[in-house]
């Protein structure tokens, strides 16, 4: 190989690597602030967002509309259950792979009554007796919960019922 | 020696920088190939779509990371007044639409950094559960920095140039169908101090 070619071959090798890399790192990159910015250094726990005002600057294009509640979980010790408490307006619960895919979502047309799930690792072994069983593509990721609400009475009323949301480990029942 | 040395520092660097510039350049060309244009709104089919691959992943989580997929809503966002001309908190607007096929939407402005603007007006959305439609089926609000008189009220008070305003559909119904008659319209009524 010539002097120049040798130099030429390289920068393309290097710059395949890098171009594939950015590809491939950018949805993580941002899920993994995502995570950071959501968990508040806490996994496995809600953490019901302050009604989103003019002061709001954690992420761009914010809804003042709505009360999130966001968990970012981590499957290291086992499944969790979530459950996302009914409120009498549009609300929905989504789950997000650390790679940002959206991998599911239920809202209360299909949930009247909220809803209830056991998440666990993709492939791993299904729970007895539990209705609703979600695999997760990763170990990490983010559940979010949206509940309309566009007033600060609204929002006051659903943060009262976020209470009765959990995300915590799955404790299977007794037999 | 150093004259090699240099040489390969010059190699790396080169192929570092042209492997991410393609990469970025990739992402934005990739934007644009999602973009739909809706009258004067445009529409971003990354958001909430399901990735089918790396690049397309990677345009998502930059456009719309834990946005809603479309069954569950959709956004389409307006840069510009009827005139083509860019939003400005100088000017008065009017926003005037029909029911929309849905569950439910609202208009939400945001300014040029896309957040809220920095103001204490408490109007930086309409919904649906606040807007009365009037006898000739349709609802108007003012996009201004001060209300005025107007019963709906979009406050571009510190919203600055380059502000715009995001549309939501949530629960699009089966009919729902987004052409330039079913979204509302923007248009502009008058500039402060002969800002045109």
């Amino acid at each position: 190989m010539s002097g120049v070619g040798k130099y030429v071959l390289t920068a393309i090798v290097i710059a395949l690597v890098a171009h594939f890399t950015f590809i491939f790192a950018t949805p993580r990159v941002l899920m993994n602030v995502a995570l950071e910015r959501l968990s508040g250094g806490q996994y496995n726990a809600w953490h019901l967002g302050e009604r989103v005002t003019a002061a709001a600057r954690t992420i761009v294009r914010p809804s003042p509309d709505f009360a999130y509640s966001a968990c970012s979980y981590d499957l290291n010790n086992g499944p969790l259950r979530l459950r996302a408490a009914p409120w009498d307006a549009y609300w929905s619960l989504s789950l997000y792979a650390d790679n940002s895919d959206n991998y599911y979502v239920i809202d209360d047309r299909e949930a009247h009554d909220g809803a209830d799930i056991v998440l666990i690792r993709r492939g791993g072994e299904h729970p007895r007796d539990v209705a609703r069983v979600v695999e997760s593509p990763s170990q990490r990721g983010i559940a979010l919960i949206r509940r309309l609400a566009p007033t600060p009475d609204a929002y006051a009323a659903a943060a009262q019922v976020s209470r009765g949301d959990v995300c915590a480990p799955f404790v299977p029942a007794p037999r | 020696m150093l004259r090699r040395a240099l040489a390969w520092m010059a190699t790396i660097l080169a192929g570092a920088l042209l492997g991410l510039g393609s990469g970025w350049l990739t992402l934005e060309a990739g934007r644009a190939s999602f973009g739909e244009q809706i009258g004067a709104w445009s529409y971003n089919r990354a958001a909430g779509s399901d990735a089918a691959g790396p690049y397309t992943r990677a345009i998502i989580a930059r456009e719309g990371l834990l946005a809603l997929s479309a069954r569950e809503a959709r956004y389409y966002t307006l840069w510009k007044d009827d005139q083509g001309e860019p939003l400005r908190e100088s000017c008065v607007y009017e926003l005037a639409g029909r029911a929309i096929a849905a569950r439910w939407w609202s208009v939400t402005l945001y300014a040029d950094d896309s957040f809220l603007a920095r103001n204490d007006d408490h109007a930086a959305s309409i919904d649906a559960s606040r807007v009365t439609i009037g006898a000739d089926g349709a609802w108007r609000a003012r996009v201004a920095p001060v209300r005025g008189d107007a019963a709906y009220w979009l406050s571009s008070r510190a919203a600055r140039r380059d502000f715009s305003l995001t549309l939501r559909v949530y629960n699009p119904r089966d009919d729902f169908e987004a052409t330039p008659d079913a979204l509302p319209t923007l248009t502009r009524i008058s500039c402060a101090g002969g800002d045109v």
